[in-house]
């Protein structure tokens, strides 16, 4: 019989004893750690020491030179899948970048390299350089060199963070927004509306606070405008042949035409419904958190590549998707999620338009500059950020209260903190735990909303504790203007009926997550109309990914 | 980017801990009835100022200084990573030689104060291939300590995380005395009961060590300069003692990847 195969996960302490068990016991053993070296010299937490026995592992040799173990350093365990007993594994094994078998130990590296950074493997005590001299066991060196930064992996359109924030420290700016601009036309905008994955993954949280990165990238675009510079985006002089559309000029559509520019295409057209550009930008996020004339720059920057931008058509009304379709070689679908959910509580359809109005076309009308009625009481139900964004807005038109309504607490509101605190701030009243059953009217206007009180249950899918009604616990609050914000869906009603494409049970496109193709060839989606309502920057990625899936559909 | 050669800044680490830039505002009073952008954008100096706080996590800049200065050839950026699909019989998880440990409530002034220290940096700073080379100082002044307290960062901790995290306290405990002279060495936590069956009588011939049953409630400084202030309470009533270096017993942490990776495999963690 064939040796037994072992894995294991870890080379501490207890990994290394683990495997020195079972290779004594016949086993065939693979250690895997994720450090450069194997880390068992430690001080011992289950027996009292002697002053010299500490810090010797004699296990450690032995591991070393055991010829059943083999150690995979500096190591993850990408993909574990179990079938029928056996543990099948893909494991990433880091380059050192250090031929080892030609180094000679002269430290010559050490003593160049400039990197000056926290010691990791001495918990932060001490420094040093990105070339690791790790094993005096093994003299490994390794160059600490990793694919990307943490912050970077984290940014969906993996914005080279380390290197635009480190040149704002050098004073160097308009070489850092180049760098951003690499791989994000819209750094003005995104920079002050992105919720910043990157900072939450940001390793400065762990000694004080994370870099202040997203408001970093809006400093060195309004460098720019400050300064009065006008940058030109260079498009290669060699021109691709292909004819693309773009159907919305949101954050996707735009980053895919500018990416696409960038290539080489220069005839791209963005079919756009409304009167301007930006999308969800312009119409979704309030002026005083994203001037339009922001957006408007970084759109014209965009324009002056010789992408097309034609305004108030809309695909499906003014031009048939078909058509379009049949008339360019490649479309990539942008077109957002613009479609406010209902209640779906008695009253609503009834008084839709006379008090009652979805987030989706508050926020519109208002960027739109359209009159609305502005009187009384305003409630806007839900917890999201188009939530928090309605109230501040309806605050800001000169409702005499705003009302937040929802149905759980903070704590489960999906809406990003400095959004609440800033509402609070303002003077937004957040009532939570309370969800409404009816609308209620009076001579063709709305004059309230019934609630009920609920309490929190178990948790549901997504996690939150589910919100139960309180049996008996109905009330009646009054209120002239009231604005759902439960969520957003996907228009797709441009499609031509009997259309092919295969849609998700949410009513958005499947696409291929290499390439964002559609089954149907030659048409690409992404941005909200394939996730659902989610994040701008994540829009910009499904832009750039599109952009590349388009390049090489037209070149193959 | 890999061999462009490009001078870069090198950053001092003497601001840590110190808070990210506070994006300015225009007040509530100046928001009510228009639509002015609330945040005004960081001043130039602040900005810079926030930008010299990142770390460059893990920053090799492919400025190849040393692929330049390596005579046997040996840097190669080129080297690839390698992807290998392996099968085994049997998989035992283990916690690995991720250090990272469970938060320390504020009050102990863990962050707050460059001298004091978690057991993991302390186990560090004992080690003889470690950032001082086995040298107890404080990572404040390099001074030498006199008085050194190991403190219980989890006192609230089950009877397993009490027993090991005492043995690694009176392990540091002699480690530190043996190497450092005229050392006081004051251990304060809860008790475990095995912990007081097992090795109470050879604890109490440590000379140097002194075993106090406790819960640690703050530690403060008064003055910028001056020693650590710790307040404890034994038996109920509450004590302050002052000490040159604060060591705090840390509960260790499963990373996510090994929890995840543990559920998956529906087995525990050794």
């Amino acid at each position: 019989m064939e040796d037994k195969r072992v894995l294991i996960v870890g080379g501490g302490l207890e990994g290394v004893r683990s495997a020195v068990e079972k290779a004594e016991a016949g086993a065939q053993v693979t250690i895997v750690e994720k450090f450069p070296a194997l880390g068992a010299e430690r001080i011992p937490r289950d027996r009292l020491i002697k002053p010299d026995d500490a810090f010797v592992n004699p296990e450690l040799d032995k591991v070393r030179n055991h010829s059943n173990i083999d150690i995979l350093t500096y190591s993850d365990l990408k993909k574990v899948t179990k079938e029928n007993g056996t543990v099948k594994t893909k494991i990433l094994k880091h380059s050192l970048r250090v031929d080892n078998t030609k180094c000679n130990d002269c430290k010559a590296c050490i003593k160049v390299c400039p990197v000056n950074m926290l010691d990791d493997f001495d918990e932060g005590l001490g420094f040093r350089t990105a070339v690791d001299y790790c094993n005096p066991n093994t003299d490994e060196y390794n160059i600490y060199k990793e694919d990307m930064p943490v912050c970077q992996r984290t940014c969906p359109v993996n914005l080279d963070i380390r290197s635009y924030v480190g040149l704002i420290a050098d004073g160097k700016y308009l070489d850092s927004l180049a760098i951003i601009r690499d791989r994000l036309p819209l750094p003005g905008s995104i920079g002050r509306v992105c919720p910043h994955p990157c900072e939450t993954a940001c390793n400065r949280q762990y000694p004080d606070e994370p870099i202040s990165i997203c408001f970093l990238k809006r400093f060195v675009a309004d460098v720019e405008i400050d300064e009065k510079i006008e940058p030109v985006y260079e498009t290669p002089s060699k021109k691709l042949s292909g004819k693309i559309a773009i159907i919305g000029a949101g954050p996707a559509g735009l980053s895919c035409a500018y990416d696409l520019a960038r290539l080489g295409y220069d005839n791209i057209t963005i079919f756009e419904a409304l009167p301007v550009p930006g999308g969800y930008l312009w119409v979704g996020i309030p002026e005083y958190r994203l001037p339009k004339k922001i957006i408007q720059r970084e759109v014209d920057l965009i324009v002056n590549m010789g992408v097309e931008i034609k305004y108030n058509t809309r695909i499906g009304q003014d031009i048939s998707f078909e058509g379009l379709r049949n008339d360019h070689d490649a479309v990539f679908i942008g077109a957002g999620c613009h479609q406010g959910l209902k209640l779906r509580v008695p009253g609503e359809d009834e008084y839709e338009g006379k008090g009652i109005v979805d987030c989706v076309t508050f926020l519109r009308e208002q960027a739109l500059g359209k009159q609305m009625e502005v009187k009384g009481k305003l409630i806007v139900i839900g917890g999201g950020n188009a939530a928090i964004d309605s109230a501040r807005v309806g605050w800001r038109m000169g409702f005499d209260e705003v009302y937040i309504l929802y149905r759980r607490t903070k704590k489960e509101m999906p809406a990003n903190s400095w959004e609440i605190e800033a509402a609070e701030h303002e003077g937004v009243i957040l009532q939570y735990l309370a969800a409404p059953i009816e609308i209620l009217g009076k001579n063709g206007m709305v004059t309230g909303m019934k609630c009920i009180r609920m309490e929190l249950g178990e948790p549901d899918a997504s996690g939150r504790r589910r919100p139960v009604p309180i049996e008996g616990s109905e009330y009646v609050i009054d209120a002239e203007t009231i604005v759902p914000a439960i969520s957003q869906g996907a228009d797709l009603s441009f499609l031509s009926e009997g259309h092919d494409f295969n849609l998700s049970r949410w009513n958005t496109f499947e696409i291929d997550e290499e390439t964002g193709a559609t089954n149907v060839p030659g048409v690409f989606a992404g941005g909200d109309v394939v996730t659902g309502p989610d994040i701008a920057i994540r829009a910009v990625a499904a832009g750039n990914r599109a952009a590349l899936g388009i390049h090489e559909y037209l070149r193959s | 980017m890999i061999y462009e050669k490009e001078k870069r800044y090198i950053i001092a680490f003497d601001d840590v801990p110190s808070p990210r830039a506070e994006m300015p505002e225009i007040s509530v009073d100046d928001r009510r009835g228009n639509f002015v952008e609330v945040e005004t954008g960081f001043p130039e100096a602040l900005a810079v100022q926030e930008a010299k706080r990142c770390l460059s996590c893990r920053r090799c800049l492919g400025c190849a200084l040393c692929w330049a200065e390596c005579k046997p050839e040996a840097i190669d950026f080129d080297i690839p990573d390698e992807e290998l699909d392996l099968e085994f019989d049997e998989v035992i998880i283990t916690k690995g030689q991720d250090n990272a440990f469970h938060p320390l409530k504020p009050e102990l002034g863990y962050g707050s104060y460059a001298d004091i220290i978690t057991d993991l940096q302390f186990e560090r700073m004992l080690s003889p291939t470690g950032p001082t080379d086995g040298i107890v100082v404080s990572p404040k002044d390099s001074e030498i300590p006199r008085r050194v307290a190991i403190i219980q960062g989890h006192p609230e901790g089950d009877e397993n995380h009490l027993l090991s995290s005492l043995i690694l306290g009176v392990n540091e405990s002699i480690l530190a005395l043996e190497k450092t002279g005229e050392l006081n060495v004051v251990l304060v936590s809860p008790i475990s009961q095995s912990f007081k069956e097992q090795f109470f009588s050879d604890v109490e011939k440590i000379s140097g060590l002194q075993i106090v049953e406790g819960v640690p409630e703050s530690v403060v400084k008064k003055q910028d300069g001056e020693s650590l202030t710790l307040t404890y309470s034994e038996d109920g009533q509450s004590k302050q003692e002052a000490f040159d270096l604060i060591v705090v017993l840390t509960k260790p942490k499963i990373s996510p990847e090994i929890k995840l990776l543990s559920q998956k495999l529906d087995q525990g963690i050794l």
